[in-house]
């Protein structure tokens, strides 16, 4: 007879369930609470900060499937959410459709685009794969640049509020509660993809593929279906930065957009999903701190006054990354699990 | 999974009926207090084009500061935010959403230039946003949009007056036009402006090449016009790129009439240069900093007063001159300021003199559009300033 203590689970299906102690449901009980109210205890600016960062997290967690958990590196995401934002706009200025078609369409026509890069990149590895994302990505900045007929070119495209069934949302409290919907579903979906068959896939594809060959795993389809897959989330991720934005353009998926996403997962933590989540939010907010800390400091030094500058972020991000790398490559959420296990095994050190 | 279903079920269902409510929710009066009125603006501060930003903030800053000095407007003291856009459209979004919604400022001044003020429009117009951008195209004007009022001549009719002046006044046999230009809003509106004027008047057109706003050396452009015999070369770009294609010019031995828009229109240009800016014009429509009008001397009062040494002078001359819109707005809408009433209170404006600073500001209920005068200032190398070339001169009716 075993001795039930902490976290007991008799199957396997106990044991890779999402929230398995009822602690856990509790905290997730008291964030969605927190979230919910959220728009009535704080000010809009917050509230559009959190909407910037929902659409982060699903973007950081397409390229978190594509590089932390199948060890692909891309350097075109924001080329994948420029795809999914402006097929958003297409969609939605010439077809009039709902939400409900675009962004799932966005989200396809990314993928497909995602799937014709990924075969012609299966031969490639490291910096060789890491050079011809980048490469895609340039060449998408220049297809919205030049193709204005389409694109509108160096003026963008407008893109219509969500219609929620008659109702737009047009104030950023009103698409608040639409963007943490859908990406909450975008979290378990990619959580359910990563605990079955084809995320272990991934991650065995990542560790060894010659490996992962040997013991059965179609490396041809898996990494060409990571690639997709990110696609996706990065495609949906843009059609949701063209609602909330309201004007897309070429400006906002250039190559400093793509390394952003990847100091997020790294920040965050490479191939974890709570990670992705962390480093998203973490760099959406670290500006609003450091501009915080930059007042605070002018404040209280007259030398400082005036000196703060946007420089500052791009110097703090640069120094954030080396920071991580060196010192905590599991990125936050190796730092959080520290912390969890520290409360959980409390007082025992382990 | 079944659970899992049952809390995307909860949370859409919850998230459903908070939207409803939510949706409804508006912010009141914002940033008048019975002593301070709250101002914002959006400038760049940093990047390659931060020069541009930097005098025209400063001017802006100083004026309102020198007007609080002198004990305010109705009794409201100025504050002033600013806020650094980087240039970027994405990061100008950001900025307006943080100065209107946290900082709740009463307007934002300037929305910064062609590309992040078209990203704001649909901000502009939802938070009632009058402002005067740096963004001088014909759409922001015509269609009348309620909020947006102009800063000078637009793009499209300076262009049309140094084709003009190149067609009418320009002593000089087979002419030849090369144009170089960004690949941004302004610099695709001044191609196309040159193009259609240079086309109405039969002067070819023989390049075509883009300078990207951070180039920091112009080679292959030069190297190609002189191949296309260009012998006036038109620039549709701001000051810093401007200065390389000049002294990448000096270097290749290739001397062209160029010509530039009011964003390339300053005397450090000339400073930057030296004589390589010796055949250069430029469009504007602010007055020189050595003019003895009384608006001038007001600028160069402030800029004393507050330490200032601006390198760009003409950029922080427009600066006060949009603040001096701005603060004289303010005294006319009186105590009951709200945005509404600061548009109303611009649209009464009419011939208002700025001292020479802008050529005579009329905005109605019915057109926000500038007055169609630009002055045209050639390269005074010993001097190192630009000088008048001409008189404030409009577009030709063709």
């Amino acid at each position: 007879m075993p001795i039930r203590s902490k976290t007991f689970c008799e199957s396997y299906h106990e044991d890779i369930k999402l929230l398995n102690t009822i602690w856990s449901k509790c905290w997730m009980g008291v964030f969605i609470l927190v979230l919910l109210t959220l728009p009535y205890t704080t000010d809009t600016y917050i509230v559009y900060l959190v909407n910037l960062s929902c659409i982060a997290v699903v973007a950081a967690i397409g390229l978190n499937i594509l590089t932390g958990f199948t060890g692909q590196i891309s350097l075109s995401h924001a080329a994948f959410l420029a795809i999914g934002a402006y097929t958003a706009a297409l969609l939605s200025n010439h077809l009039e459709m709902p939400f409900w078609i675009i962004l799932p369409a966005a989200g396809l026509v990314s993928a497909a685009t995602g799937m014709l890069v990924g075969i012609p990149c299966l031969r490639l590895k490291g910096l060789y794969l890491a050079m011809a994302t980048m490469s895609f990505g340039v060449m998408v900045e220049y297809v919205l640049i030049t193709w204005k007929d389409l694109t509108g070119g160096e003026r963008g495209l407008y893109m219509s509020e969500v219609n929620l069934f008659g109702h737009l949302l047009d104030t950023d409290e009103s698409v608040y509660y639409f963007l943490i919907c859908l990406s909450a579903l975008m979290i378990i979906i990619a959580k359910n993809i990563i605990r079955t068959r084809v995320g272990r896939a991934f991650i065995a594809l990542r560790d060894r593929d010659i490996a992962a060959e040997v013991i059965g795993v179609n490396l041809t389809g898996y990494k060409v279906m990571a690639f997709s897959l990110s696609s996706f989330y990065a495609g949906v991720a843009g059609g949701m930065y063209a609602y909330v934005m309201g004007h897309i353009h070429p400006e906002h998926f250039t190559l400093l957009a793509s390394v952003e996403y990847m100091a997020m997962i790294i920040i965050g933590g490479l191939g974890s999903i709570l990670g992705s989540i962390l480093g998203a939010v973490f760099i959406v907010v670290v500006p609003e701190f450091i501009k915080l800390f930059a007042q605070a400091l002018e404040a209280a030094i007259p030398f400082m006054q005036g000196r703060y500058d946007e420089e500052w972020n791009i110097a703090v991000f640069g120094l954030l990354i080396m920071l991580f790398l060196i010192f905590e490559p599991g990125g936050l959420n190796a730092i959080w699990q520290r912390i969890k296990s520290g409360f959980k095994n409390w007082p025992f050190t382990y | 999974m079944r659970k899992n279903v049952r809390l995307v079920k909860i949370l859409a269902l919850v998230g459903m009926l908070t939207i409803l409510t939510a949706a409804f929710a508006f912010a009141g009066g914002r940033g008048v207090t019975d002593d301070e009125v709250k101002l914002g603006f959006v400038l760049v501060k940093t990047g390659p084009v931060a020069a541009l930003g930097i005098p025209q903030g400063n001017g802006m800053i100083d004026y309102m500061e020198y007007i609080n000095e002198k004990g305010g407007i109705n009794g409201r003291k100025i504050k002033m935010l600013w806020e650094d856009d980087g240039f970027q459209a994405p990061k100008a979004v950001a900025a307006v959403k943080k100065l209107i919604t946290r900082d709740e400022v009463l307007t934002i001044m300037t929305t910064g230039g062609t590309n992040q003020t078209i990203a704001n429009l649909k901000n502009i117009e939802r938070y009632q946003i009058a402002n005067i951008p740096n963004a001088m195209t014909l759409e922001f004007f015509d269609p009348l949009n309620p909020y947006i009022f102009a800063l000078g001549a637009l793009y499209e009719w300076q262009y049309q007056v140094i084709v003009d002046y190149i067609h009418d006044d320009l002593e000089m046999e087979d002419k030849k036009i090369g144009v170089v230009y960004t690949k941004k809003e302004y610099g695709i509106k001044g191609l196309d402006a040159v193009k259609k004027r240079a086309a109405e008047y039969n002067i070819p057109v023989v390049a075509e090449l883009v300078l990207p706003t951070g180039a920091v050396d112009a080679s292959s452009q030069v190297l190609a016009l002189q191949k296309a015999g260009a012998n006036l070369v038109i620039t549709c770009d701001v000051l810093p790129p401007v200065v390389s294609f000049l002294k990448t010019a000096e270097k290749y031995n290739y001397w062209p009439t160029v010509f530039g828009f009011n964003w390339a229109t300053d005397d450090a240009l000339v400073k930057a240069c030296g004589p390589a800016a010796k055949n250069y014009i430029g469009a504007g429509f602010v007055g020189s900093w050595t003019d003895d009008s009384p608006g001038i001397k007001l600028v160069r009062e402030i800029a004393a007063k507050y330490d200032r040494n601006p390198k760009l002078s003409s950029l922080y001359i427009g600066g006060v001159g949009v603040s001096m819109l701005f603060a004289e707005a303010i005294k006319k809408a009186g105590r009951d300021l709200t945005p509404e009433t600061l548009k109303n209170a611009l649209e009464t404006f009419r011939d208002f003199d700025t001292g020479g600073i802008f050529p005579p500001v009329t905005y109605t209920s019915e057109s926000h559009a500038p007055a169609k005068k630009v002055k045209l200032f050639k390269a005074d190398v010993e001097k190192g300033r630009l000088v008048p070339l001409t008189d404030w001169r409009s577009p030709k009716d063709l």
